[in-house]
């Protein structure tokens, strides 16, 4: 596989350790799960709230957490159909 | 003799459809790389978005040629050459550029293909405009997609299979080419032949797009 194919898989299995949670996950968990190092967790962090696919929010304690937004859980929903579309036309 | 309007409806059909067809694989592809931002769905997307227009130009320039030889009116050629040979040699070059970056960009260069890329458009773009002819533009391009054919097929060392999608984008090339050879002034072909040449155009552009359907539900 491809570098470029797999950052689509990392960005996909974020999204779906997020809503596997509940929608609801703290990014220090969520970097565990990632399977990622910590310098490229934040790297695809922080192009994940760039392009809006996570929002952070905080509790009533003022604790930090991950969600997906609806741009989120349209990725998530299409993802296979993406990938589809990618192998069929060898982009 | 063939009648003006046959030729101008044909002509104007075609292009309709053609461009409907380049727009909609456009449109329809714009949430897949919203989402994901891949650089080859974007490469994928602009081609037929410049191919769109190229063919929108392609219409005008063959509506100025029928001017000069069939309707009552001419158009001043030299503003009209300015107008649109310049646009229609720089989008359908790169749109033919973007079609093989969609497929290859993963083993090159991003940034140097695309500046080379841009910097041939140009250049036959200019050499088109300053010959005043589509002739010269079709020729370059035709050497263009040999040239890049030969790059691509001919690994001595790799057992290189054509897939269907590749045959697809070669199709999509060379019609384009033979589309453009049928609208200049001499009209080398008989209007039937054009005609068919334009009937499989539309259908490898239905193919691709039924192919889309598939995958942007």
């Amino acid at each position: 596989m491809n570098k470029k194919r797999d950052k689509l898989e990392v960005i996909f299995d974020i999204l779906k350790t997020i809503n596997s949670h509940h929608n609801s996950i703290k990014p220090t968990p969520l970097l565990r799960q990632s399977n990622l190092s910590s310098s490229n967790f934040t790297e695809y962090y922080n192009e994940l709230l760039s392009k809006d696919l996570i929002k952070e929010i905080k509790d009533n304690k003022g604790k930090k957490y991950v969600t997906l937004t609806d741009k989120g859980f349209r990725y998530l929903e299409k993802y296979k159909l993406i990938l589809g579309l990618i192998h069929e036309f060898e982009l | 003799m063939i009648e003006p309007s046959l030729m101008f409806g044909t002509e104007l059909l075609f292009t309709v459809i053609a461009v409907i067809f380049c727009f909609l694989i456009y449109f329809k592809t714009k949430e897949s790389y919203e989402l994901t931002r891949h650089e080859g769905i974007n490469y994928f997307r602009n081609a037929f978005l410049f191919l769109g227009f190229s063919y929108v130009l392609r219409f005008l320039w063959g509506i100025m040629m029928i001017s000069r030889t069939t309707f009552e009116f001419i158009m001043p050629r030299e503003m009209f050459a300015f107008l649109f040979i310049l646009p229609l040699g720089y989008f359908s070059t790169i749109s033919i550029f973007y079609l093989i970056h969609g497929s290859v960009w993963k083993n090159s260069d991003d940034k140097k293909f695309l500046i080379l890329s841009h910097g041939i458009a140009i250049l036959l773009s200019v050499i088109s405009f300053i010959t005043r002819s589509p002739l010269i533009l079709l020729c370059l391009q035709c050497a263009l997609l040999c040239i890049v054919l030969l790059l691509n097929f001919a690994k001595p060392h790799k057992k290189t299979k054509i897939s269907q999608i590749k045959v697809l984008y070669i199709l999509i090339a060379a019609l384009w080419l033979i589309n453009l050879l049928v609208i200049d002034q001499m009209r080398p072909l008989p209007l039937e032949i054009s005609i068919l040449f334009q009937i499989t155009s539309l259908a490898v552009f239905a193919v691709i797009y039924h192919k889309i359907l598939k995958w942007v539900k």
